[in-house]
Protein backbone atom coordinates (compact mmCIF):
# COMPACT_ATOMS: atom_id res chain seq x y z
CA UNK A 1 0.00 0.00 0.00
CA UNK A 2 2.62 2.89 1.18
CA UNK A 3 5.22 1.01 -0.77
CA UNK A 4 3.03 1.77 -4.07
CA UNK A 5 2.52 5.30 -3.43
CA UNK A 6 6.30 5.90 -2.67
CA UNK A 7 7.27 4.24 -5.72
CA UNK A 8 4.66 6.97 -7.64
CA UNK A 9 6.07 9.61 -6.04
CA UNK A 10 9.30 10.44 -8.43
CA UNK A 11 7.40 10.44 -11.66
CA UNK A 12 4.46 12.05 -10.38
CA UNK A 13 6.97 14.79 -8.61
CA UNK A 14 9.17 15.71 -11.77
CA UNK A 15 6.37 15.73 -14.29
CA UNK A 16 4.59 18.39 -11.73
CA UNK A 17 8.21 19.90 -12.06
CA UNK A 18 8.09 20.29 -15.43
CA UNK A 19 4.77 20.59 -16.60
CA UNK A 20 3.69 23.38 -14.68
CA UNK A 21 6.98 25.71 -13.34
CA UNK A 22 6.54 28.81 -15.42
CA UNK A 23 9.20 30.62 -17.12
CA UNK A 24 9.67 33.36 -14.34
CA UNK A 25 10.13 31.03 -11.38
CA UNK A 26 12.39 28.78 -13.53
CA UNK A 27 14.45 32.15 -13.89
CA UNK A 28 14.55 32.06 -10.65
CA UNK A 29 12.34 35.24 -9.67
CA UNK A 30 10.50 35.39 -6.55
CA UNK A 31 6.80 34.75 -7.37
CA UNK A 32 4.03 35.32 -4.45
CA UNK A 33 2.62 32.77 -2.53
CA UNK A 34 -0.53 31.82 -4.72
CA UNK A 35 1.00 31.92 -8.06
CA UNK A 36 3.54 29.26 -6.07
CA UNK A 37 0.68 27.50 -5.12
CA UNK A 38 -0.58 27.68 -8.66
CA UNK A 39 2.57 26.25 -10.41
CA UNK A 40 3.31 23.70 -8.03
CA UNK A 41 -0.15 22.64 -7.10
CA UNK A 42 0.16 19.23 -9.04
CA UNK A 43 3.12 18.20 -6.59
CA UNK A 44 1.92 19.80 -3.73
CA UNK A 45 -1.35 17.70 -4.01
CA UNK A 46 0.95 14.76 -4.43
CA UNK A 47 2.88 15.62 -1.57
CA UNK A 48 -0.84 16.15 0.88
CA UNK A 49 -2.21 12.81 -0.79
CA UNK A 50 0.67 10.71 0.49
CA UNK A 51 1.23 12.72 3.64
CA UNK A 52 -2.55 12.17 4.38
CA UNK A 53 -2.62 8.57 3.07
CA UNK A 54 0.92 7.45 5.26
CA UNK A 55 -0.88 8.88 8.84
CA UNK A 56 -4.42 7.80 7.40
CA UNK A 57 -2.37 3.92 6.60
CA UNK A 58 -0.99 4.12 10.16
CA UNK A 59 -3.67 5.22 12.09
CA UNK A 60 -5.51 2.37 11.10
CA UNK A 61 -2.83 -0.04 12.34
CA UNK A 62 -2.39 2.01 15.19
CA UNK A 63 -5.98 2.00 15.75
CA UNK A 64 -6.21 -1.94 16.07
CA UNK A 65 -3.08 -2.68 17.32
CA UNK A 66 -3.60 -0.52 20.16
CA UNK A 67 -7.39 -1.63 20.97
CA UNK A 68 -5.45 -4.94 21.30
CA UNK A 69 -3.54 -4.22 23.34
CA UNK A 70 -5.56 -2.29 25.47
CA UNK A 71 -8.45 -5.26 25.28
CA UNK A 72 -5.55 -7.65 26.29
CA UNK A 73 -4.07 -6.21 29.16
CA UNK A 74 -6.50 -4.10 30.81
CA UNK A 75 -8.32 -7.10 33.13
CA UNK A 76 -4.75 -7.26 34.81
CA UNK A 77 -3.62 -4.35 36.76
CA UNK A 78 -0.04 -5.26 36.89
CA UNK A 79 -0.22 -5.44 32.41
CA UNK A 80 -2.16 -2.65 32.14
CA UNK A 81 0.10 -0.27 33.82
CA UNK A 82 3.27 -1.90 32.31
CA UNK A 83 1.44 -1.11 28.68
CA UNK A 84 0.91 2.53 29.92
CA UNK A 85 3.93 3.38 31.56
CA UNK A 86 5.60 1.96 28.34
CA UNK A 87 4.05 3.67 25.85
CA UNK A 88 4.72 7.09 28.52
CA UNK A 89 8.42 6.29 28.01
CA UNK A 90 8.56 5.97 24.87
CA UNK A 91 6.76 8.84 23.56
CA UNK A 92 9.34 11.04 25.20
CA UNK A 93 12.14 9.96 23.01
CA UNK A 94 12.13 12.52 20.22
CA UNK A 95 10.96 11.54 16.52
CA UNK A 96 14.34 11.91 14.55
CA UNK A 97 16.32 9.92 17.34
CA UNK A 98 13.65 6.93 16.92
CA UNK A 99 13.63 7.28 13.03
CA UNK A 100 17.73 7.48 13.47
CA UNK A 101 17.77 4.08 15.59
CA UNK A 102 15.28 2.57 13.11
CA UNK A 103 17.08 3.44 9.68
CA UNK A 104 20.24 0.84 10.67
CA UNK A 105 17.72 -1.90 11.02
CA UNK A 106 15.39 -1.22 7.89
CA UNK A 107 16.84 1.37 5.72
CA UNK A 108 15.75 4.35 4.85
CA UNK A 109 12.15 5.59 3.34
CA UNK A 110 8.91 3.99 3.93
CA UNK A 111 9.71 1.73 6.14
CA UNK A 112 11.23 3.48 8.79
CA UNK A 113 8.22 6.19 8.53
CA UNK A 114 5.86 3.56 8.60
CA UNK A 115 7.69 2.27 11.75
CA UNK A 116 7.85 5.22 13.62
CA UNK A 117 4.39 6.56 13.09
CA UNK A 118 2.75 3.49 13.82
CA UNK A 119 4.66 3.10 17.06
CA UNK A 120 3.86 6.75 18.16
CA UNK A 121 0.48 6.67 17.27
CA UNK A 122 -0.18 3.50 19.03
CA UNK A 123 1.09 4.41 22.27
CA UNK A 124 -1.92 7.47 23.15
CA UNK A 125 -4.68 4.74 21.92
CA UNK A 126 -2.99 2.12 24.25
CA UNK A 127 -3.46 4.38 27.34
CA UNK A 128 -7.10 5.96 26.16
CA UNK A 129 -8.48 2.43 25.26
CA UNK A 130 -7.05 0.80 28.95
CA UNK A 131 -8.32 3.95 30.99
CA UNK A 132 -12.09 3.19 28.79
CA UNK A 133 -11.87 -0.08 29.68
CA UNK A 134 -11.35 -0.30 33.40
CA UNK A 135 -13.61 2.61 33.83
CA UNK A 136 -16.87 0.13 32.49
CA UNK A 137 -19.18 0.18 34.97
CA UNK A 138 -18.93 -2.84 36.52
CA UNK A 139 -22.68 -3.26 37.24
CA UNK A 140 -22.88 -3.16 33.19
CA UNK A 141 -20.58 -6.25 32.63
CA UNK A 142 -22.47 -8.42 35.48
CA UNK A 143 -25.95 -7.42 33.35
CA UNK A 144 -24.32 -8.62 30.42
CA UNK A 145 -23.01 -11.57 31.87
CA UNK A 146 -26.43 -12.22 33.61
CA UNK A 147 -28.48 -12.08 30.14
CA UNK A 148 -25.88 -14.86 28.81
CA UNK A 149 -23.67 -13.10 26.80
CA UNK A 150 -20.34 -14.82 26.19
CA UNK A 151 -16.86 -12.86 27.22
CA UNK A 152 -16.00 -11.80 23.49
CA UNK A 153 -19.80 -10.68 22.87
CA UNK A 154 -20.04 -9.12 26.45
CA UNK A 155 -16.34 -7.05 25.05
CA UNK A 156 -17.92 -6.08 21.71
CA UNK A 157 -21.34 -5.33 22.58
CA UNK A 158 -21.53 -3.69 26.10
CA UNK A 159 -17.76 -2.91 26.60
CA UNK A 160 -15.79 -1.69 24.09
CA UNK A 161 -18.86 1.01 22.71
CA UNK A 162 -19.17 2.25 26.35
CA UNK A 163 -15.13 2.78 25.92
CA UNK A 164 -15.16 4.61 22.36
CA UNK A 165 -15.45 7.69 23.39
CA UNK A 166 -11.95 8.01 25.02
CA UNK A 167 -10.80 5.72 22.37
CA UNK A 168 -11.49 8.32 19.64
CA UNK A 169 -10.15 10.96 21.54
CA UNK A 170 -6.70 9.16 21.80
CA UNK A 171 -7.20 8.62 17.81
CA UNK A 172 -7.68 11.91 17.68
CA UNK A 173 -4.41 13.53 19.74
CA UNK A 174 -2.66 10.25 18.34
CA UNK A 175 -3.30 11.83 14.87
CA UNK A 176 -2.06 15.65 15.30
CA UNK A 177 0.90 14.21 16.44
CA UNK A 178 1.68 11.79 13.56
CA UNK A 179 1.17 15.26 11.53
CA UNK A 180 3.90 16.14 12.87
CA UNK A 181 6.14 13.53 13.18
CA UNK A 182 5.23 12.71 9.14
CA UNK A 183 6.84 15.92 8.65
CA UNK A 184 10.39 14.91 10.36
CA UNK A 185 10.24 11.13 8.59
CA UNK A 186 10.78 13.30 5.24
CA UNK A 187 14.06 13.81 6.41
CA UNK A 188 14.73 9.64 6.35
CA UNK A 189 13.30 9.43 2.54
CA UNK A 190 9.80 9.25 3.64
CA UNK A 191 6.69 10.17 1.54
CA UNK A 192 4.73 13.57 2.27
CA UNK A 193 4.75 17.33 2.88
CA UNK A 194 7.79 17.62 5.36
CA UNK A 195 9.42 17.21 1.30
CA UNK A 196 8.39 20.77 0.70
CA UNK A 197 10.01 22.43 3.96
CA UNK A 198 13.20 19.76 3.68
CA UNK A 199 13.32 21.36 -0.30
CA UNK A 200 12.65 24.79 1.01
CA UNK A 201 15.52 24.14 4.45
CA UNK A 202 17.82 22.96 1.36
CA UNK A 203 17.71 26.11 -0.61
CA UNK A 204 17.54 28.75 2.13
CA UNK A 205 18.68 32.11 0.75
CA UNK A 206 16.84 31.21 -3.17
CA UNK A 207 14.30 32.94 -4.13
CA UNK A 208 11.41 30.53 -3.51
CA UNK A 209 12.26 28.46 -0.29
CA UNK A 210 9.90 30.73 1.57
CA UNK A 211 7.06 29.39 -0.76
CA UNK A 212 8.09 25.82 -0.19
CA UNK A 213 8.39 25.90 3.68
CA UNK A 214 5.14 27.88 4.26
CA UNK A 215 3.31 25.83 1.22
CA UNK A 216 4.61 22.29 3.29
CA UNK A 217 3.39 24.15 6.67
CA UNK A 218 0.20 25.42 6.15
CA UNK A 219 -0.53 21.99 4.30
CA UNK A 220 0.10 20.26 7.00
CA UNK A 221 -2.11 22.75 8.89
CA UNK A 222 -4.99 22.02 6.20
CA UNK A 223 -4.66 18.39 6.82
CA UNK A 224 -4.15 18.26 10.52
CA UNK A 225 -7.65 20.17 10.80
CA UNK A 226 -9.75 18.29 8.24
CA UNK A 227 -8.82 15.09 9.78
CA UNK A 228 -9.90 16.68 13.34
CA UNK A 229 -13.31 17.68 11.77
CA UNK A 230 -13.84 14.48 10.58
CA UNK A 231 -12.73 12.74 13.99
CA UNK A 232 -15.68 15.13 15.00
CA UNK A 233 -18.31 13.81 12.35
CA UNK A 234 -17.18 9.95 13.44
CA UNK A 235 -17.84 10.76 17.20
CA UNK A 236 -21.27 12.11 16.23
CA UNK A 237 -22.07 9.02 13.75
CA UNK A 238 -20.66 6.11 16.27
CA UNK A 239 -20.50 7.55 19.71
CA UNK A 240 -24.32 5.19 20.57
CA UNK A 241 -26.95 8.50 21.69
CA UNK A 242 -26.82 6.78 25.47
CA UNK A 243 -23.64 7.71 26.65
CA UNK A 244 -23.49 11.07 24.60
CA UNK A 245 -22.64 14.09 26.20
CA UNK B 1 2.84 2.07 40.00
CA UNK B 2 0.52 2.87 42.47
CA UNK B 3 -3.06 2.13 41.56
CA UNK B 4 -5.12 4.33 39.22
CA UNK B 5 -8.22 5.05 40.16
CA UNK B 6 -10.51 3.95 37.20
CA UNK B 7 -13.27 6.25 38.02
CA UNK B 8 -11.84 9.41 37.54
CA UNK B 9 -10.48 9.56 34.62
CA UNK B 10 -13.26 7.53 32.66
CA UNK B 11 -15.59 10.45 33.29
CA UNK B 12 -13.74 13.20 32.12
CA UNK B 13 -12.21 11.23 28.99
CA UNK B 14 -15.97 10.06 28.15
CA UNK B 15 -16.86 13.99 28.04
CA UNK B 16 -13.77 15.07 25.35
CA UNK B 17 -15.00 14.17 22.22
CA UNK B 18 -17.92 16.14 21.92
CA UNK B 19 -16.64 19.01 24.37
CA UNK B 20 -15.79 22.33 23.01
CA UNK B 21 -12.48 24.14 22.17
CA UNK B 22 -11.80 24.22 25.90
CA UNK B 23 -12.26 20.49 26.61
CA UNK B 24 -10.67 19.59 23.53
CA UNK B 25 -7.22 21.36 24.43
CA UNK B 26 -6.84 19.65 27.44
CA UNK B 27 -8.00 16.28 26.06
CA UNK B 28 -5.13 17.19 23.57
CA UNK B 29 -2.46 18.27 25.62
CA UNK B 30 -1.43 14.87 27.91
CA UNK B 31 -1.12 13.21 24.99
CA UNK B 32 1.61 15.79 23.61
CA UNK B 33 3.88 15.13 26.16
CA UNK B 34 2.07 11.74 28.17
CA UNK B 35 5.31 11.68 27.39
CA UNK B 36 5.59 13.79 30.49
CA UNK B 37 4.47 11.29 32.95
CA UNK B 38 3.81 8.00 34.07
CA UNK B 39 0.48 7.30 34.03
CA UNK B 40 0.01 7.29 37.48
CA UNK B 41 0.35 10.78 38.92
CA UNK B 42 -2.14 13.24 39.78
CA UNK B 43 -0.98 15.21 36.56
CA UNK B 44 -1.87 12.65 34.13
CA UNK B 45 -5.66 11.97 35.96
CA UNK B 46 -6.15 15.72 36.27
CA UNK B 47 -5.36 16.02 32.03
CA UNK B 48 -6.72 12.98 30.97
CA UNK B 49 -10.31 14.46 32.76
CA UNK B 50 -10.70 17.58 31.09
CA UNK B 51 -13.55 19.63 31.30
CA UNK B 52 -15.72 19.85 34.26
CA UNK B 53 -13.79 17.10 35.51
CA UNK B 54 -10.62 18.64 35.62
CA UNK B 55 -12.46 20.16 39.09
CA UNK B 56 -12.16 17.00 40.58
CA UNK B 57 -8.94 16.44 39.92
CA UNK B 58 -6.30 19.00 42.35
CA UNK B 59 -8.25 16.92 45.28
CA UNK B 60 -9.62 14.09 44.10
CA UNK B 61 -6.31 13.07 41.66
CA UNK B 62 -4.00 12.72 44.51
CA UNK B 63 -6.34 9.86 45.66
CA UNK B 64 -3.01 8.10 44.31
CA UNK B 65 -0.08 8.48 47.06
CA UNK B 66 2.72 9.58 44.87
CA UNK B 67 5.86 8.81 46.79
CA UNK B 68 9.49 8.26 45.93
CA UNK B 69 9.90 4.71 46.02
CA UNK B 70 13.12 3.32 45.29
CA UNK B 71 12.09 1.51 41.57
CA UNK B 72 11.68 4.86 41.09
CA UNK B 73 14.61 6.39 41.65
CA UNK B 74 16.89 3.05 40.55
CA UNK B 75 15.30 1.56 37.25
CA UNK B 76 15.10 4.26 34.95
CA UNK B 77 18.58 5.17 35.20
CA UNK B 78 19.64 1.70 35.65
CA UNK B 79 18.25 0.80 31.98
CA UNK B 80 19.85 4.67 30.20
CA UNK B 81 23.14 3.76 32.20
CA UNK B 82 23.90 0.41 30.84
CA UNK B 83 22.32 1.49 27.27
CA UNK B 84 25.20 4.17 27.70
CA UNK B 85 27.53 1.61 28.88
CA UNK B 86 26.17 -1.28 26.08
CA UNK B 87 26.77 1.90 23.62
CA UNK B 88 30.12 3.26 24.46
CA UNK B 89 31.11 -0.68 23.95
CA UNK B 90 30.26 -0.86 21.24
CA UNK B 91 30.88 2.30 19.75
CA UNK B 92 34.89 1.51 20.71
CA UNK B 93 34.54 -1.67 18.56
CA UNK B 94 32.82 0.04 15.81
CA UNK B 95 35.10 0.91 12.58
CA UNK B 96 34.83 4.64 11.88
CA UNK B 97 36.25 6.08 8.57
CA UNK B 98 37.65 9.46 7.54
CA UNK B 99 33.85 10.73 7.58
CA UNK B 100 32.39 9.59 10.34
CA UNK B 101 35.85 10.01 12.50
CA UNK B 102 35.11 13.92 11.26
CA UNK B 103 31.59 14.04 12.53
CA UNK B 104 32.87 12.96 16.01
CA UNK B 105 36.22 14.85 16.28
CA UNK B 106 37.25 17.72 18.32
CA UNK B 107 34.84 17.18 20.79
CA UNK B 108 31.83 18.14 18.87
CA UNK B 109 30.03 14.92 21.16
CA UNK B 110 30.46 16.90 23.83
CA UNK B 111 29.73 20.29 22.22
CA UNK B 112 26.43 18.81 20.61
CA UNK B 113 25.08 17.46 24.33
CA UNK B 114 26.15 20.66 26.09
CA UNK B 115 24.41 22.69 23.22
CA UNK B 116 21.37 20.71 23.21
CA UNK B 117 21.06 20.56 27.30
CA UNK B 118 21.42 24.39 27.17
CA UNK B 119 18.53 24.67 24.31
CA UNK B 120 15.99 23.12 26.45
CA UNK B 121 17.17 24.93 29.66
CA UNK B 122 17.20 28.14 28.45
CA UNK B 123 13.67 27.65 26.30
CA UNK B 124 12.15 25.99 28.86
CA UNK B 125 12.98 28.94 31.29
CA UNK B 126 11.32 31.53 28.64
CA UNK B 127 8.47 29.32 28.61
CA UNK B 128 7.63 28.98 32.03
CA UNK B 129 8.05 33.08 32.58
CA UNK B 130 5.84 33.07 29.44
CA UNK B 131 3.00 30.90 30.19
CA UNK B 132 2.79 30.43 33.32
CA UNK B 133 2.02 34.59 34.63
CA UNK B 134 -0.26 34.43 31.56
CA UNK B 135 -2.14 31.24 32.37
CA UNK B 136 -2.89 33.59 35.86
CA UNK B 137 -4.11 36.55 34.48
CA UNK B 138 -6.65 34.73 31.74
CA UNK B 139 -8.15 33.23 34.43
CA UNK B 140 -8.51 36.57 36.34
CA UNK B 141 -12.47 37.52 36.19
CA UNK B 142 -11.19 40.82 34.32
CA UNK B 143 -9.81 38.91 31.28
CA UNK B 144 -11.79 35.32 31.86
CA UNK B 145 -13.74 36.49 28.23
CA UNK B 146 -10.55 36.05 26.45
CA UNK B 147 -9.86 32.46 27.96
CA UNK B 148 -11.87 30.43 25.26
CA UNK B 149 -10.19 32.58 23.12
CA UNK B 150 -6.67 31.80 24.16
CA UNK B 151 -7.59 28.03 24.24
CA UNK B 152 -8.66 28.08 20.81
CA UNK B 153 -5.36 29.36 19.85
CA UNK B 154 -3.43 27.05 21.85
CA UNK B 155 -5.81 24.26 20.45
CA UNK B 156 -4.95 25.57 16.74
CA UNK B 157 -1.52 26.03 17.18
CA UNK B 158 -0.71 22.12 18.16
CA UNK B 159 -1.83 21.59 14.74
CA UNK B 160 1.21 23.36 13.52
CA UNK B 161 4.26 20.74 12.82
CA UNK B 162 7.14 21.53 14.83
CA UNK B 163 9.58 21.40 11.83
CA UNK B 164 7.41 23.77 9.91
CA UNK B 165 7.51 26.48 12.40
CA UNK B 166 11.00 26.19 13.36
CA UNK B 167 12.27 26.40 9.66
CA UNK B 168 9.15 29.51 9.03
CA UNK B 169 10.99 31.40 12.16
CA UNK B 170 14.53 31.61 10.07
CA UNK B 171 13.15 34.08 7.06
CA UNK B 172 12.71 36.29 9.64
CA UNK B 173 15.04 35.98 12.39
CA UNK B 174 18.06 34.20 10.54
CA UNK B 175 19.49 30.83 11.14
CA UNK B 176 21.18 29.98 14.07
CA UNK B 177 20.88 28.68 17.76
CA UNK B 178 18.74 31.50 19.01
CA UNK B 179 16.18 31.32 16.34
CA UNK B 180 15.94 27.56 17.41
CA UNK B 181 15.50 28.33 21.03
CA UNK B 182 12.47 30.97 19.92
CA UNK B 183 11.09 27.91 18.10
CA UNK B 184 11.29 25.89 21.39
CA UNK B 185 9.67 28.51 22.98
CA UNK B 186 6.44 28.88 20.62
CA UNK B 187 6.15 25.94 20.10
CA UNK B 188 5.87 24.75 24.07
CA UNK B 189 4.03 27.85 25.23
CA UNK B 190 0.62 27.01 24.07
CA UNK B 191 0.57 23.07 25.85
CA UNK B 192 1.72 24.88 28.79
CA UNK B 193 -0.37 27.58 29.16
CA UNK B 194 -3.65 25.14 28.40
CA UNK B 195 -2.48 23.45 31.67
CA UNK B 196 -1.88 26.24 33.54
CA UNK B 197 -5.54 27.72 32.77
CA UNK B 198 -7.04 24.11 33.18
CA UNK B 199 -5.35 23.41 36.77
CA UNK B 200 -6.12 27.39 38.16
CA UNK B 201 -10.06 26.68 36.70
CA UNK B 202 -10.34 23.69 37.91
CA UNK B 203 -9.79 24.83 41.29
CA UNK B 204 -13.27 24.07 43.78
CA UNK B 205 -15.12 27.45 43.33
CA UNK B 206 -15.98 26.92 47.18
CA UNK B 207 -12.19 26.80 48.23
CA UNK B 208 -11.55 30.56 46.35
CA UNK B 209 -14.55 31.69 47.87
CA UNK B 210 -14.78 30.45 51.50
CA UNK B 211 -10.97 32.09 51.03
CA UNK B 212 -12.99 35.58 49.71
CA UNK B 213 -15.34 35.12 52.92
CA UNK B 214 -12.49 35.18 55.42
CA UNK B 215 -11.50 38.07 54.26
CA UNK B 216 -8.53 37.51 52.11
CA UNK B 217 -7.54 40.17 49.05
CA UNK B 218 -8.11 38.79 45.49
CA UNK B 219 -4.03 38.45 45.55
CA UNK B 220 -4.32 36.36 48.95
CA UNK B 221 -6.87 34.17 47.18
CA UNK B 222 -4.06 33.80 44.09
CA UNK B 223 -0.81 33.49 46.32
CA UNK B 224 -2.46 31.64 49.40
CA UNK B 225 -5.60 29.51 47.66
CA UNK B 226 -5.26 28.95 44.37
CA UNK B 227 -1.45 28.76 43.19
CA UNK B 228 -0.64 26.28 45.85
CA UNK B 229 -3.70 23.69 44.82
CA UNK B 230 -2.36 24.47 40.96
CA UNK B 231 0.95 23.45 41.50
CA UNK B 232 0.89 19.49 41.18
CA UNK B 233 -0.68 20.47 37.36
CA UNK B 234 1.98 24.15 36.60
CA UNK B 235 4.61 20.76 37.72
CA UNK B 236 3.10 18.68 35.04
CA UNK B 237 2.78 21.49 33.15
CA UNK B 238 6.94 22.64 33.15
CA UNK B 239 7.47 18.52 32.41
CA UNK B 240 5.61 19.05 30.21
CA UNK B 241 7.83 21.72 28.25
CA UNK B 242 10.81 20.13 29.06
CA UNK B 243 10.06 16.77 27.32
CA UNK B 244 8.31 19.04 24.30
CA UNK B 245 11.81 21.06 24.31
CA UNK B 246 14.33 18.28 24.25
CA UNK B 247 12.50 16.56 21.29
CA UNK B 248 12.03 20.03 19.51
CA UNK B 249 16.11 21.21 20.23
CA UNK B 250 16.92 17.66 17.72
CA UNK B 251 15.18 19.72 14.80
CA UNK B 252 17.72 22.58 15.32
CA UNK B 253 20.00 21.12 13.30
CA UNK B 254 18.18 21.75 10.28
CA UNK B 255 18.58 25.34 11.10
CA UNK B 256 21.70 25.97 11.87
CA UNK B 257 21.43 25.59 15.60
CA UNK B 258 23.83 22.45 16.30
CA UNK B 259 22.59 19.86 19.23
CA UNK B 260 22.49 16.22 19.18
CA UNK B 261 20.50 16.36 16.36
CA UNK B 262 23.42 17.05 14.61
CA UNK B 263 25.16 13.79 14.91
CA UNK B 264 21.69 12.29 13.92
CA UNK B 265 21.33 14.60 10.82
CA UNK B 266 25.04 14.30 9.46
CA UNK B 267 24.94 10.03 9.87
CA UNK B 268 21.72 10.19 7.99
CA UNK B 269 22.96 12.47 5.09
CA UNK B 270 26.65 10.60 5.12
CA UNK B 271 25.64 7.06 5.39
CA UNK B 272 27.64 6.71 8.67
CA UNK B 273 25.40 3.66 11.02
CA UNK B 274 28.12 4.54 14.10
CA UNK B 275 27.32 8.49 14.34
CA UNK B 276 23.73 7.75 13.42
CA UNK B 277 23.67 5.48 16.20
CA UNK B 278 25.57 7.48 18.64
CA UNK B 279 23.88 10.39 18.41
CA UNK B 280 20.16 8.82 18.15
CA UNK B 281 21.23 6.41 21.47
CA UNK B 282 22.36 10.01 23.10
CA UNK B 283 19.19 11.85 22.47
CA UNK B 284 17.10 9.26 23.65
CA UNK B 285 18.96 8.71 26.48
CA UNK B 286 18.78 12.88 27.41
CA UNK B 287 15.09 12.99 26.37
CA UNK B 288 14.87 9.83 29.49
CA UNK B 289 16.90 11.45 31.84
CA UNK B 290 15.26 14.64 31.77
CA UNK B 291 12.00 13.37 32.05
CA UNK B 292 12.60 11.27 34.72
CA UNK B 293 14.82 13.99 36.87
CA UNK B 294 11.47 16.17 36.20
CA UNK B 295 9.19 13.54 37.64
CA UNK B 296 11.52 13.33 40.72
CA UNK B 297 11.13 17.37 41.24
CA UNK B 298 7.42 16.75 40.66
CA UNK B 299 7.14 14.53 43.31
CA UNK B 300 8.84 16.46 45.48
CA UNK B 301 7.40 19.92 45.91
CA UNK B 302 4.41 18.36 45.36
CA UNK B 303 2.28 20.64 48.40
CA UNK B 304 2.14 18.19 51.00
CA UNK B 305 -1.28 19.12 52.78
CA UNK B 306 -2.32 18.30 49.20
CA UNK B 307 -1.10 14.28 49.59
CA UNK B 308 -3.53 12.73 51.81
CA UNK B 309 -6.64 14.55 50.92
CA UNK B 310 -10.15 13.27 50.10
Amino acid sequence: MLVAHAATQVPCATQATEATETNEEARGARVSFWEYLGNRHAQLLADSLQHASAVLQCMVAATVIGVVIGVVTYRSEWAGDVATITGATILTVPSLALIGLLIPLVGLGVAPTVIALTLYGLLPIVRNAIVGLRGVDPALVDAARGIGMSRLRQLVKVELPLAWPPILTGIRVSTQMLMGIAAIAAFASGPGLGNSIFRGVASLGSANALNQVLAGTLGIVVLALLFDAAYVLIGRLTIPRGIRA
Amino acid sequence: MSGETPEKPRTGAADAPEGGDATRTAARVPAQTTAARAAGTAGAVALEAPGEAVAAAPAGGERITARLTWQKLTILPGLIALVLIGTWLWFRGAELDAIARNSLADGNVSLRIRQHIEMTAISTFFVLIIAIPLGIALTRPWLRKATPVALAVANLGQAVPSLGLLVLLVFWLNIGQTTAVAGMVVYAVLPVLANTIAGLRGIDPQLTEAARGIGMSPLGVLGKVELPLAVPLILAGVRNALVLNVGTATLATFIGGGGLGDLIASGITNQRMPVLMLGSVLTVALALLVDWLASIVELLLRPRGLEGSS
